[in-house]
């Protein structure tokens, strides 16, 4: 037996309910005088609206509110009227397009080099810093990876230098370009010698190309590249061939999972 | 597209209907039915020429209606509903509810519930076509139809089932 339901009764009162349910409420309804009562009421109700605003769709209909008239009327200018805001949209739309695509040939620096100079930066400030060099500290390096993955949008495991005799010391979230979500991290290697080696990461570039490239910049080498997820810049100033060991480890545990490069990986 | 036209004509007594009870204003709703027709007009080519053209309508008549109010709410000519003046109440009569009781009662509900209160009770539209209209679900639909009728009864003092005993 189902049950009633004030939604059921109220369907009832509205002529709403289903054919086969209607029999159900029926029997309900006799032994049971509050339920009559209310669906008694519900149509008076119904009943009073008809009677109140019913009238006002017998009126005859003024002129203005024939629809032939008014498509004679506005019709054609309507029609003007919205050919010139397409027209006018079209215009503006294209003057903005190329705008946006002409943007690379005005901008004389191409985004890599404006990363590189941030991570060179952010290289040179912090590894000068012995009691705060890091945000966050390697021992707490579970907590640094979800937290920097989470500002960069992106999943940032902290690479494991180990073999090349590079241990974490931390890292820390920094502001960063516009282009790239904002937002920047910085995670900070030391070896045994105390030489410090910075790998600087954001969110991808808008066009999100693959890119690398590998360049010495204000007294450090920098190596950068760019896929579809992140760019990264790692900095540092050890000799070019140590640099280009660890560029290549840390290139090879960043980029894991990132199979089809050419393939946007967020969004 | 005369066939359209036709149909839109058809529905127009009810659109004036619909929107003189939601706004209790002969010129006010004029001008909403109107604006909904010359906008239905103009995106004719929008519309598929099998699907209801009166749900249509509605639709685009309630969206003008909740722009009107916002516009009015924020030139503040929305008069506060606590300083609208008694109407005159003639003596309830047994047997019937008093009218302008009825018609005070539903000016004092929440648009919303109005709204959907309208298109069932007076218009009589099905639940799932007055839900479309609105743009929610049947669920909450039912429940603001419950509302409304709750605070009707409330506003109206109509108890249970007086007149019954009235009669005898």
């Amino acid at each position: 037996m189902n049950e009633i339901t004030r939604d059921m009764l109220m369907a009832y009162a509205d002529g709403q309910l289903p054919e086969g349910e209607r029999a159900t409420v029926d029997a309900y309804l006799l032994a049971n005088p509050e339920a009559a009562a209310e669906i008694a009421m519900i149509q008076r109700q119904n009943d009073a609206i008809r009677t109140l605003f019913g009238p006002a769709g017998a009126e005859p209909v003024p002129a203005r509110l024939r629809p032939r008239r008014l498509a004679a009327e506005i019709g054609p200018r309507r029609i003007r009227s919205w050919g010139w805001a397409v027209a006018a949209v079209v215009l503006v739309g294209l003057g903005l397009g190329m705008g946006w695509f002409a943007r690379p040939l005005f901008d004389a620096r191409p985004a890599s080099a404006t990363l590189i100079a941030d991570a060179v930066n952010a290289h040179t400030v912090y590894v000068a810093e012995n009691r705060h060099a890091v945000e966050v500290g390697s021992d707490d390096s579970e907590h640094l990876s979800t937290w920097l993955s989470n500002r960069l949008d992106t999943t940032l495991g902290m690479p494991d230098l180990d073999a090349q005799g590079f241990a974490l010391v931390g890292g820390r979230l920094l502001p960063g370009e516009p282009d790239t979500g904002g937002r920047a991290a910085q995670l900070m290697y030391e070896n045994a010698d105390q030489q410090r080696v910075t790998i600087y990461v954001t969110a991808a570039l808008p066009g999100g190309e693959p890119a690398y490239q590998f360049t010495a910049y204000d007294g450090a080498e920098a190596f950068y590249w760019a896929n579809t997820r992140i760019t990264c810049t790692v900095v540092g100033t050890l000799p070019q061939e140590q640099m280009k060991a660890l560029a290549g480890a840390i290139y090879a545990q960043l980029t894991e999972g990132d199979v089809n490069s050419g393939r946007p990986y967020r969004g | 597209m005369d066939q359209f036209l036709d149909q839109v004509e058809a529905c127009v007594p009810a659109l004036r209907r619909y929107a003189r009870a939601l706004t209790r204003n002969i010129d006010l709703a004029d001008d909403l039915v109107q604006d909904c027709l010359e906008r239905a007009i103009a995106k004719r080519g929008l519309f598929r020429p099998t699907g209801p053209v009166r749900a249509w309508l509605f639709t685009i008549l309630l969206n003008l209606y909740r722009n009107a109010l916002r516009s009015s709410h924020r030139r503040g000519q929305q008069v506060d509903i606590d300083t609208v003046p008694e109407l005159a109440t003639p003596a309830p009569q047994p047997g019937h509810l008093a009218l302008a009781e009825m018609a005070r009662a539903i000016q004092t509900l929440p648009t919303e519930q109005k709204e959907a209160l309208l298109l069932v009770a007076l218009e009589g539209f099905s639940y799932q076509e007055a839900a479309d209209i609105l743009h929610i679900p049947a669920g909450t639909l039912m429940s603001r139809l419950g509302r409304a009728r709750a605070a009707l009864r409330l506003l109206t003092g109509t108890p249970a089932e007086p007149h019954l005993r009235t009669v005898k």
